[in-house]
């Protein structure tokens, strides 16, 4: 669904990405693990046209998407949820919701209101909070369904597990493989290798803006040397 | 008395309600486009004229009347569209100050154009049909048709309510004015978003306007008086917030309307005291919040600025000596125009410092310029001083000026600094201009004249030269000391400078006020030279003026001041010589400079590798 290769970005000067390679298939969830700094976030920006990328080929759905504009990307399919969620603070929750509404794509089940309160249930009672008053966990969620409201195809995840208490964490992980089953794919940015693991099916290890491992998460779980090569601080 | 009272209370009301039109729009625009539109005076304007041009083509009666102040709010709402497809939208990215000045070049055209289109003659229109008459209210008469314009600012308000709550567009609206880049994340189009702000905000702008034609006459000053008092409503109440925007309208429109009784001296001072004072205790204004994280535009980084090589150290001073032979070769009117363009050069320096260097924006730099001249013509006509005292006292009182204004200032930046220097220096403004016996009022102060010695006008223009260039000198040479280093260290990267001991408000208002002083000192040698001094010295267009002059010298390069000086002074000289419409021209030239060269004069040879 998504194919990504030789993909370079610049912040100014200093580049980022040096020629990465990537894929995600329809119903996997794909997750990328490295150092700080090593690119995730930017990888991310950049597949969604938020940082335009410098150079490379960003396919998804057929389409060449690199170099458009992030709505023209969010239109054909493609959910952000950014690292620091991103709330419309001043919104109400049902507001939220209708700011990613989009109308429904064929041959996907449309999103509604009904279907994201079953989904993430605590959402259901705060449909007329302000989202700023909402709680980590909560805006998290809210972080996601906003970007389910406009049907996507692939979600990019950055980092949903930060901060979270390890009993949100569960029911986001539930949320998460539910979208999966879907048939929606899932790039996940994640520090917490716990996590990743009930989720991811693929792992890539990116270091310095490059892919340097990529196998199914077993393999990486199962290779003590190699998470301490690339990921040991 | 009670009927008084609140007679003044409901015309205070009257007042409040246009201004809410006006500022609502203007608050609108900025929380989406996080532009401050100085055009959005000139759009008020246009209202008020074309709801006479069509008022008074059609027969009289009530529909021809409310259909023309519609139809006038509708055609300003399709020009705003204009401005923004054809303008702003290619300048979204760029800094704050760019993006003021692309709307200034607008306020200049449209001048142009509406005094081209219906004359300079102040337009009287119809009264409005079956609301002539005023009603008894305890007593008092008050006017029918200020009942009306209080009613329709209350429906506006709730219709512009219903709109941001019930409505998909609204509340895209809303989510833009948190985080827009977010938004477009999402799916929507951010163009689609700013056109249709822009012509909801242009359409509200020109309803205020076509509505003052029962009430005040048509003229060609409407768009900045009304301008700078949507500012002072729009900052007060908080950049983007509507309901911001309300409050302050209210408070101001009964300061006005109470003013005017208790203090009707100083009633512009005292509005613009209020805006500062809420700058400084809440800077983001009463309901406001401060900007978003990620609405920051994203400028590249300043390259270090390098001292000149011995070849261009050689040639600068060369010019300089070139410059000093000046004066004994021209004749008079051109030794006058050296003078003032050594004062350009001085006042252009000043800004620069602040604004390359020390990274801050300032929108009233003629403050400091006008309290230096003002400074000493005042010793001179209360004292009968002579000239040399009052040159020393000027930078002495601009300086001074600009360390309690800068106090303020240097806390903020972008916009919110933009504004409260622009409040400062209409505070200045607003005591030369009303306070008559002290300072003459509108009529200046005549008889600045030099000392006996001085009165050569030769011998003036070589001491102008030497301390305009010496002062530029100085300021050149402090971008390299120890001062002018931790000034740019604090721009680069305030925490980083904090971290390494640099008290980076210190630095800041340091340096703001040395170029508060020098730019005094460039004043008092542009009176002296003059022999007189206006409130001008001090209004918004002198700053303008600076800004224009560093803009197009380049803000980032040492040498910017000095070539945009001359540039823009040669500029301006040529097109008031060639065209009538030199406004219009001049409009022209800003708008390119913002979009084609925003590396200035010197950038164009900086950008090619």
């Amino acid at each position: 669904m998504l194919e990504v290769s030789a993909l370079c970005a610049h912040y100014g000067r200093a580049q980022i990405l040096h020629g990465l390679d990537l894929s995600v298939a329809a119903g996997e969830v794909h997750v990328l693990v490295g150092r700080n700094g090593a690119g995730k976030s930017t990888t991310l920006k950049a597949i969604m046209g938020l940082l335009p990328p410098s150079g490379g080929r960003i396919i998804f759905a057929g389409q060449s998407i690199a170099g458009r504009e992030p709505f023209e990307i969010a239109r054909l399919g493609i959910g952000y949820v950014p690292e620091d969620r991103r709330i419309f603070a001043e919104l109400s929750v049902a507001e939220y919701l209708e700011v990613g509404r989009r109308p429904p794509r064929p041959g996907l089940a449309p999103w509604t209101r009904e279907r994201i309160f079953a989904l993430f249930p605590p959402l259901a009672a705060l449909e007329r909070r302000p989202a700023g008053r909402t709680s980590g966990g909560e805006q998290q969620m809210l972080a996601i369904a906003r970007t389910l409201m406009g049907h996507p195809r692939l979600i990019l995840l950055d980092e949903p597990s930060e901060g979270l208490a390890p009993v949100i964490l569960t029911r986001l992980g539930e949320a998460l493989l539910a979208l999966k089953a879907e048939g929606i794919g899932i790039l996940l940015c994640e520090q917490n290798l716990r996590f990743a693991a009930r989720v991811a099916d693929r792992a890539s290890l990116i270091e310095r803006g490059r892919i340097v491992w990529s196998g199914p998460m077993a393999e990486l779980l199962a290779d003590a040397a190699l998470r301490a090569r690339h990921l040991a601080v | 008395m009670i009927g008084n009272l609140l007679a003044q209370a409901l015309s205070g009301l009257a007042s409040a309600a246009s201004l809410f039109l006006v500022a609502a729009g203007l608050t609108v625009i900025f929380g989406v486009t996080r532009i401050v539109n100085f055009a959005h005076g000139s759009l008020y304007m246009l209202g008020a004229y074309l709801a006479y041009t069509i008022v008074t083509a059609l027969p009289r009666g009530p529909l021809s009347f409310w259909g023309g102040i519609l139809a006038a709010a509708l055609a300003v709402g399709l020009i705003g569209v204009l401005i923004e497809v054809l303008l702003l939208r290619r300048i979204y990215r760029a800094p704050e100050l760019f993006q003021l000045l692309a709307t200034f070049g607008v306020v200049l055209i449209v001048q142009d154009a509406a005094l081209a289109i219906w004359g300079p003659q102040d337009l009287l229109g119809p009264r409005a049909p079956g609301l002539r008459g005023g009603i008894e209210i305890l007593g008092s008469r008050f006017p029918l048709y200020d009942l009306v314009l209080i009613g329709i600012g209350a429906t506006v308000l709730l219709l512009l309510w219903l709109l941001f709550h019930r409505t998909r567009f609204g509340i895209l609206v809303r989510a833009a004015t948190l985080d827009r880049e977010m938004v477009g994340a999402l799916g929507v189009n951010q163009r689609m978003l700013f056109t249709g702000v822009f012509f909801l905000g242009a359409a509200l702008a020109g309803l205020a306007g076509a509505l003052q034609l029962p009430r005040e006459s048509v003229n060609l000053q409407m768009d900045l008086a009304i301008i700078v008092e949507a500012f002072v409503v729009v900052v007060i109440g908080g950049l983007g917030s509507l309901p911001g925007a309300a409050l302050a309208a209210l408070l101001i429109g009964q300061m006005q309307a109470f003013g005017i009784l208790i203090f009707p001296k100083i009633t512009l001072v005292v509005v613009f005291l209020v805006m500062a004072v809420v700058l400084v205790l809440r800077p983001y204004g009463l309901l406001g919040r401060p900007p978003p994280p990620h609405a920051a535009a994203h400028a590249p980084p300043a390259p270090p600025l390098a001292p000149l090589s011995p070849t261009g150290r050689r040639l600068g001073w060369l010019a300089l000596g070139l410059a000093m032979l000046l004066p004994a070769l021209l004749g008079e009117h051109a030794l006058f125009v050296l003078t003032e363009l050594a004062v350009a050069i001085l006042f252009a320096a000043t800004l620069h410092f602040i604004m390359g260097p020390g990274g801050m924006a300032s929108f009233g730099h003629a403050a400091y310029f006008g309290i230096g001249a003002y400074a000493a013509a005042l010793l001179i006509k209360h004292l009968a001083a002579p000239m040399e005292a009052g040159l020393l006292l000027a930078p002495f009182a601009a300086g001074l000026a600009g360390l309690a204004f800068g106090a303020f200032c240097v806390r903020l930046s972008g916009v919110y600094a933009a504004m409260l220097t622009l409040a400062f220096a209409q505070i200045a403004w607003s005591a030369a201009f009303q306070w008559v016996e002290f300072t003459g009022g509108d009529n200046g102060i005549l008889g600045v004249w030099p000392s006996a010695w001085a009165a050569d006008k030769r011998l003036y223009a070589w001491m102008t030269l030497l301390l305009c260039l010496g002062g530029a000198l100085l300021l050149r040479h402090a971008v390299f000391a120890p001062l002018g280093l931790a000034l740019r260290a604090q721009r680069d990267s305030p925490l980083r400078a904090e971290a390494i001991g640099i008290n980076t408000f210190a630095v800041r208002w340091v340096a703001f006020s040395l170029a508060a002083a020098l730019a005094g000192l460039a004043g008092v040698l542009l009176a002296f030279s003059k022999g007189s001094v206006f409130p001008t010295y001090l209004a918004i267009p002198r700053s303008v003026d600076a800004l224009l002059m560093v803009l197009l010298g380049g803000v980032q390069t040492s040498l910017g001041p000095f070539l945009g000086a001359i540039a823009y002074t040669g500029l301006h000289e040529q097109l008031m010589r060639l065209t009538e419409l030199w406004r219009a021209a001049l409009g022209a030239v800003i708008i390119a400079l913002v979009l084609f060269f925003p590396g200035g004069l010197a950038g164009i040879r900086l950008r090619r590798p």
